[in-house]
């Protein structure tokens, strides 16, 4: 009912090339979209600062990987090492003097620069030796980052970050980050949107599925693969800078450790490899399960009269974040995105079931 | 659609766990968003149940002025967008004082709450700079900074000597982290004071396996062995020198080292073994008889009753301590309330000469100086209890605060 | 420096290794069955050396009983994981299958220590402190036990191997179908290395946390057990015995002589350093297989 799908022909390639042919979907996006310019004036700022901004900050990091591990196939456990390379040379650069657009640009450029080395990793060996080699680079970037005073702010080890100015104005309020960092997300999603029905975004499915089989296509996976991880890597470094400089506005080498990688690589997941709408509902899982459940056991507790010790209490999130995982795994491989599409199809034909092919 | 959906529910579930905690009128609210799941486990949950049990006992006793002190506890896993969320939603909720209990997501929140005038309590954690009260105006360390702590250290070492530590070895073995190589600069520039030979040993974090960074300890026949860690580091350099045939009351610790490293090593074992001490160990001091009688014996202790007394739930007491007579001068010039940051920040500067009924040093906090003389003690192992071996003090204080002017200034000018 | 510096911080070095090729080795075990790498092999030895210390500690059981005990009772817990969680995954893409692993990581090092509590347990094994002195060199007793210890397990493990159902093992590793249409159950035996690597995990674990005490830190492990399976070659219990002792060497030793130079703590990259070195000159370590792939 809702998503009607009567009357719509394409009578143009432009037209049955379209990303939303069903109107309804248009309609979601758009009012999306409206919400999310708006955010600042109906949300409270606990709500703004500390969900909504993170959140879209996280989704963009998701959807950089997604586009390395959902479209290239090669798995990728040091994340969070491109965002800080990411992150601290926009600081460096920004508090140079440089202006804080081309310092983002310019983040993005060298994080796309060292992240090409990851991808070197990938051209000789995938799989499981991929992991485990962008796991040890996770290390040693963190390891770099930590022992060079320069790099990471001197012997108190944090770095504050200069105020962000778009175009010589200074942005120096919560809405105002809000919306640098949404500009940000919504022209990453708009290119990821686009690379899936580019010959970039095909070839990449083609590796993915098996890089001997795109080769004898045509198909030149070591080229694929590099550029894989050079845009994937140019985008986390941006998303790194804007987490930042919108979020963090100082940074500690702390907030670029493994656990981080591995928070992404579950929001890819969780949300669904592959999908960009997955992206968006994988980050806010992962990000805010842990601050809810975290809130919400301890009021749960207390309000059935049980006394818990707050490091029993402490420890349920991790337990229930690291069952989501392998829950998710088990009973949705696909993701949440999976399941959102379960709920359109169902509602593609709705109210006449017997109507579904 | 989809992230309003998402949005709401998790406001939903916020709505519902805060809105138990708006019942009384009275109350001044704290925040302990706290690391008890992955960096700070050896500490947090013993420092958490001393800092509650105190408030329990302010609270049993009729609260500061008819006013209860009301701490909420939340994990933060030592992860900074973690905390920085807690410290959000709790400055939402009206807390006036944040306890992390982590060094990064202090450093990490430490913008926010200077602009927000939010205090935050960074005992024996955080920036050390920010006992610089005047570029750090809400930032309340109030306890001897490690540099201070190293002064105090060697102090003690040249009193054992004789006030000559010419030609003689010190050997500083720390975690390799930001936080072991702090107090690398107090150190050196002793060393060129006093004109001791000084050897650096850092061990990789998190410092389970340091055999051969004590080998090199060991060949460099040391006088004297400073260990500078935290947690399981801790024990391990405990044992390790035991093994290398150090010898134990020629070995200090910074603060970090407790009886649980002592069980571990072996209590028998390491016998002899000296610490820096910023609040008295065990239950002698008034305080903390009072909370054995009127919190714990009531059945309303926040933990185990075994952990009264110990080391970390003592710096939890002394900390909570601080707190309590801060806002308590602060509700003397403002009884009515409610308390706003600034008059806390009013208060917890005007603390004067305050020791916890014996369980710290003599305290004074005032708008310059945050840390409040930096005194401390050395205490020992005996085998089953730590005895202190001098009285409270403080010493090289004026090299201190030539590093925390430094450091201060460099926050300033690149800080904004 | 001189010569028993150098052969002092060698012979812990190779202790040491020894003892992460015992947690390295259950991640040969189960990628020699089933090509899968199981990155919870960290929070297995986390857990198994907890449940040592809960049985003796807690349950009070002598210490004889109490590590085969636990040894047993992790072999019952990697089959189980298995089971459950494994077993489903079949026809997953690799990298599914890898971060299930990690999920179950995350999981282990939140659950354990919410029963036994996070603080820093100690776990004794009734090895005496004092070090072994040989000339002027100090060897560490409880490495020394330990290390003999983790030899003694892994050559026990290779000659398990000889066995008939080691013999089922190999044929699984070698080609699943194959084994399947010769009546090997293939599950069977996947699930027997799981138990294996649980086993070799919590010896792991156990030794580890005597040495350290026991809390999650233990589950640290697994980036040292990546890097020796890594280095020996995934699916060689020879390489990884050796492996692990040019492991614990290099650590040791590197260190040593590096850090007045770049200002200490480099001895946190070289698992690292080998990894990618390792990676990048010889994917397959140094005994791994070179499997060739079709389409």
């Amino acid at each position: 009912m809702f998503y009607r799908l009567s009357g719509i022909k394409h009578v143009s390639y432009a037209a049955d090339r379209q990303l939303w042919p069903v109107p309804f979907d248009r309609y979601l996006v758009i009012a999306a979209v409206i919400l999310g310019i708006t955010a600042p004036f109906y949300l409270s700022p606990l709500y703004l600062g500390s969900y909504m901004l993170p959140w879209i900050i996280w989704a963009t990091a998701a959807l950089s990987l997604n586009l390395l591990m959902g479209w290239a196939g090669q798995i990728h456990l040091g994340f969070a090492a491109v965002m800080a390379i990411g992150a601290y040379s926009a600081i460096h650069l920004a508090r140079a003097g440089v202006p804080f657009e081309l310092a983002l640009l310019l983040a993005g450029l060298l994080s796309a620069l060292i992240g090409m080395i990851f991808g070197a990793a990938a051209l000789r060996v995938k799989g499981l030796y991929l992991a485990v080699s962008t796991l040890a680079m996770q290390y040693m970037i963190d390891w770099i980052i930590s022992h060079v005073p320069a790099i990471s702010g001197g012997s108190q080890a944090t770095l504050q970050t200069p105020v962000i100015r778009i175009l010589g104005f200074p942005v120096d309020s919560d809405a105002g980050r809000y919306w640098v960092a949404l500009a940000v997300c919504a022209l990453v999603t708009i290119f990821m949107l686009n690379v899936k029905r580019t010959s970039f975004g095909r070839a990449l499915v083609a590796v993915r599925e098996k890089d001997f089989a795109a080769a004898i296509i045509g198909v030149n996976p070591f080229y694929y693969k590099l550029v894989a991880f050079w845009v994937s890597s140019f985008l986390g470094g941006v998303s790194g800078a804007v987490l930042a400089f919108c979020y963090y506005r100082a940074v500690t080498p702390e907030q670029f450790h493994l656990d981080v990688s591995i928070q992404a690589v579950a929001m890819v997941i969780v949300g669904g490899m592959g999908s960009i709408l997955g992206s968006f509902f994988g980050a806010a899982l992962v990000l805010l399960a842990p601050i809810v459940l975290n809130n919400f056991v301890g009021w749960f507790v207390a309000a059935i009269g049980l006394s818990l010790s707050p490091e029993v209490l402490a420890l349920i999130p991790l337990i229930l974040y690291g069952g989501l995982i392998v829950g998710f795994l088990l009973f949705e491989p696909l993701g949440l995105a999976k399941i959102y599409d379960n709920i359109r199809n169902y509602f593609l034909v709705w109210p006449f079931r017997h109507a579904r092919r | 659609m989809n992230r309003i959906a998402l949005n709401l529910l998790g406001a939903a579930a916020l709505a519902v766990t805060t809105g138990s905690a708006m019942a009384q009128d009275k109350v001044i609210k704290i925040g302990l968003a706290q690391d008890f799941t992955a960096v700070y486990t050896f500490v947090t949950s013993d420092y958490n149940q001393g800092q509650r049990d105190y408030f329990t006992l302010i609270n049993e006793r009729g609260g500061i002025k008819g006013h209860k002190i009301q701490a909420e506890v939340v994990d933060t896993a030592n992860q900074p967008q973690r905390g920085i969320e807690a410290y959000e939603r709790m400055k939402n909720e009206g807390a006036v004082l944040v306890d992390f209990l982590s060094t990064p997501v202090s450093r990490a929140v430490v913008p926010r709450a200077l602009k927000d005038q939010v205090n935050m309590l960074t005992l024996f954690h955080g920036r050390s700079d920010a006992a610089d009260g005047e570029t750090f105006p809400y930032i309340f360390p109030m306890t001897p900074l490690y540099w201070s702590q190293a002064t105090n250290i060697l102090q003690y070492i040249k009193e054992q000597e004789k006030g000559n530590l010419k030609g003689k070895k010190i050997a500083l073995v720390g975690i390799d982290s930001p936080f072991g190589r702090e107090p690398q600069p107090i150190f050196q520039a002793l060393a060129e004071k006093e004109g001791y030979e000084l050897g650096i040993y850092p061990y990789p974090s998190p410092g389970n396996e340091q055999s051969a960074t004590w080998t090199a300890v060991r060949r460099f026949q040391p006088d004297w062995t400073v260990i500078w860690g935290a947690g399981g580091g801790q024990t391990v350099s405990l044992r390790e020198a035991i093994r290398n045939g150090i010898k134990l009351d020629r070995l200090l610790s910074v603060i970090w080292l407790s009886e649980v490293d002592t069980e571990i090593a072996g209590k028998e074992a390491s016998k002899g073994v000296l610490r820096f001490e910023g609040a008295a160990y065990g239950k002698d001091a008034a305080v903390i008889k009072a909370i054995e009688t009127e919190v714990v014996a009531k059945g309303k202790g926040a933990g185990p009753a075994a952990k009264v007394g110990s080391t970390y739930y003592n710096i939890g007491v002394a900390g909570a301590a601080l707190v309590a007579e801060g806002i308590r001068l602060a509700l003397e010039k403002n009884p009515n309330g409610p308390l706003t940051g600034a008059q806390l920040k009013a208060g917890l500067e005007s603390i004067k000469d305050f020791d916890a009924q014996g369980l710290i040093p003599p305290v004074t906090i005032t708008a310059k100086d945050h840390q409040g003389g930096g005194k401390g003690r050395i205490s020992q192992w005996d085998g089953s209890k730590w005895v202190p071996k001098t009285d409270w003090y403080a010493a090289s204080q004026d090299l201190v605060w030539e590093l925390v002017r430094k450091n201060a200034e460099e926050f300033k000018t690149s800080g904004k | 420096m001189d010569i028993y510096f150098l052969l002092e911080l060698a012979v812990n070095g190779v202790l040491i290794g020894l003892m992460y090729t015992l947690v390295a080795l259950g991640i040969v075990l189960i990628f020699k069955s089933s090509g899968i790498a199981n990155l919870a092999q960290g929070a297995l030895a986390m857990a198994g050396a907890y449940i040592a210390w809960a049985l003796l500690t807690l349950a009070g059981v002598p210490l004889w009983i109490a590590v085969p005990l636990s040894l047993i009772a992790m072999f019952f817990i990697g089959a189980g994981i298995e089971r459950v969680a494994l077993r489903p995954m079949i026809g997953q893409p690799v990298i599914m299958v890898i971060m299930l692993t990690l999920g179950l990581e995350i999981l282990l090092r939140g659950l354990v220590p919410a029963i036994f509590g996070s603080v820093v347990k100690r776990l004794d094994l009734g090895i005496p402190q004092a070090p072994v002195i040989i000339g002027p060199m100090l060897i560490n007793t409880a490495y020394l036990v330990s290390g003999g210890v983790a030899l003694g397990l892994v050559l026990l493990s290779m000659l398990f191997f000889g066995t008939r159902i080691g013999t089922v093992l190999r044929a699984v590793s070698d080609d699943q179908t194959a084994s399947w249409s010769v009546g090997i159950s293939v599950e069977r035996a996947i699930g027997l290395s799981w138990g294996m690597a649980g086993v070799a995990a919590a010896s792991g674990g156990i030794l580890w946390g005597s040495v350290q005490g026991v809390d999650w830190t233990l589950s640290l492990l697994l980036l040292k057990a990546l890097a020796v399976a890594i280095l020996g070659g995934l699916d060689s219990i020879f390489g990884v015995l050796i492996a692990g002792m040019i492991l614990g060497v290099l650590e040791s030793v590197i260190p040593a002589y590096l850090d007045p130079y770049v200002g200490g703590g480099s001895r946190d990259v070289v698992a690292s350093m080998v990894i990618l070195l390792t990676v990048i000159f010889r994917p397959h370590g140094l005994f791994g297989r070179e499997d060739i792939e079709r389409v």
